[in-house]
């Protein structure tokens, strides 16, 4: 039998994340990678996936070295980008690069609107209403005692808060999870040419609604997000400090991107209280402990991380973890592999809630593009938990563990779907 | 407007007065301005992040007042260096009342 070590060298010679095998079961790959070569290149995908937690602060410290709009957009639509941008431009209404996946000074006054819309104490005022969404879809759910967690609870709780924040229908649920995944896919490098077609069609589609929806809000503003970025004002400056092309892009990532990750988190909640029932148990002894409940939802941000990695782009020659990087090397930030590192959170796979350094995993990035939306992700993410533990018990996973499906794509780690069983609590 | 002084003292021991406040900035924004060690402030202030951490000087506690909910759950996250002082220093606005603040950075995570 071949030695730890040999296993760990054949891992680093031959893997990649593309594989079938690493892509499902990705952490002795990322283990190998931090103990080997902790800048590693993968040429699969011509990237440097880089896998401990201190080389990914290191990054995430100098935005202006370290370029994320230069690694997102070189990212999107890998191989196909020239034809993907032209058919949007042809038949959707536009390429619109994305304004919040930019560099300093530029992203400095995005980010600041943004901000402002995600403060965690707007995020509280939230609360009640998130709570009553999250009631009304396990009144639908409590009586079947199964569900699938994926369609039945998680995207349909991130769409109905993201649609209600935003001021769109509600009914457009199933476009939306379309769209996200169509967008999602663009950064994953795992879509072939007939899939980016389909996926671009669909991000068409996204874009003429918007653009339909924001043209309204232009003559008849109200009380909702739209509106505000519609006629974003900084201090007290005159007109929308966005322009068109800026807003579209923004609306389309407050509709996508933090919806997708967000219930990917709630996924993955229902499948730790599935699989993990001294979690459950303790949860169920102090549901009514906010503080426990907020430790909690950041170990399962820690030991599940929704994004697995994204992507910068180095605008100068630099050293990084021991190795020198060359100007324009694309970089993939391994968070999923950063959270797993025993040196900073000692028995990484043991679930633990009374971790100290427990806010210091980097589910979130980190650094001036540190998500923005955290607030509101931790806010679901909560109240989610709160009252599945509170309202239902014995939660197992309906199908073998080894059959459960991920989407196809290196940035994120989504169960396609994930059918469980449960009994209400009496 | 006239300016507001407040002092930091970092975790290397450097104390740093800046004294061109303002009654429009938090502590957090008047700290990363003078580029204080150790107020790295992440989430941009919105209260999400606890990487803006001081500890409040005793004299100055009562009028600079007690974290709201809000703060109070973010500060649990680092519970294991919080003290009875402890403040997130985006939220600590600015004014006449608090001209002369003093306050220590709290250590890294
Ligand atoms: S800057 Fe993030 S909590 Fe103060």
């Amino acid at each position: 039998m071949a030695s730890a070590t040999t296993q760990e060298e054949q891992l680093i010679a031959e893997g990649t994340l593309l594989d079938p095998v690493v892509h499902k079961h990705p952490r002795q790959f990322y283990a190998a990678m931090r103990k080997l070569d902790p800048v590693h290149y993968d040429k699969s995908i011509d990237m440097y996936l880089i896998s401990r937690w201190e080389d990914i602060q290191e990054i995430q410290r100098d935005p202006i070295t370290y370029s994320v709009n230069k690694g997102y957009h070189e990212q999107q639509a890998k191989g196909f980008a020239e034809e993907f941008q032209q058919i949007l431009r042809e038949k959707g209404g536009g390429y619109f690069p994305d304004a919040i996946m930019s560099d300093p000074p530029y992203h400095t006054r995005v980010r600041k609107l943004m901000e402002n819309a995600f403060t965690a104490h707007r995020v509280k005022e939230l609360e009640p209403r998130i709570e009553a969404v999250v009631n009304g879809l396990i009144d639908e759910i409590e009586d079947r005692g199964e569900m699938d967690a994926v369609k039945d609870f998680a995207q349909p709780l991130t769409i109905r808060i993201i649609c209600e924040q935003l001021g769109l229908d509600w009914h457009i649920k199933d476009r939306i999870a379309r769209w996200s995944i169509a967008v999602t896919a663009q950064i994953g490098r795992m879509q072939d040419r007939a899939e980016m077609l389909e996926h671009a069609e669909q991000i068409c589609d996204l874009q003429h609604y918007i653009i339909g929806k924001m043209r309204e809000r232009q003559t008849d503003p109200r009380e909702d997000m739209i509106s505000d970025l519609v006629h974003a004002k900084e201090g007290d400056g005159e007109g929308s400090v966005l322009t068109f092309e800026e807003a579209v892009s923004l609306v389309r990532a407050l509709l996508i991107a933090g919806n997708e990750t967000t219930a990917t988190a709630l996924s993955n909640l229902v499948y730790i209280l599935a699989t993990q029932p001294e979690v459950l148990k303790k949860l169920q002894d102090s549901v009514d402990d906010d503080k426990l409940m907020n430790r909690f939802v950041e170990e399962l941000l820690r030991i599940e991380p929704p994004v697995r990695a994204l992507s910068r782009m180095t605008t100068k020659e630099v050293e990084l973890g021991g190795a020198l990087l060359p100007e324009g090397a694309h970089l993939l930030l391994m968070y999923a592999s950063a959270n797993d590192e025993p040196e900073v959170f000692p028995e990484p796979r043991h679930f633990d809630m009374e971790r100290k350094n427990i806010i210091k995993h980097v589910s979130f990035g980190g650094g001036v593009h540190k998500c923005v939306g955290l607030a509101l992700a931790r806010m679901e993410i909560k109240v989610a938990a709160r009252q599945l533990v509170r309202r239902l018990k014995n939660f197992r996973l309906a199908i073998a563990e080894d059959d459960i499906a991920f989407l196809p794509t290196v940035a994120t780690r989504t169960m396609e779907s994930l059918p469980v069983t449960f009994e209400k609590v009496a | 407007m006239s300016h507001i002084v407040v002092t930091l003292t970092q975790q290397d021991g450097t104390v740093v007065r800046i004294d061109d406040a303002t009654a429009d900035e938090s502590l957090m924004e008047a700290a990363r301005r003078a580029g204080v060690a150790g107020i790295v402030a992440e989430c941009g202030g919105v209260c999400s992040c606890a990487t803006c951490h001081v500890y409040v000087a005793e004299d100055w506690i009562g009028k600079v007042g007690e974290p709201d909910e809000v703060e109070d759950e973010m500060l649990d996250m680092v519970d294991h260096i919080r003290r009875p002082n402890s403040r997130l220093s985006c939220q600590i606005r600015l004014s006449e009342a608090v001209n002369g603040l003093q306050a220590e950075v709290a250590p890294d995570l």
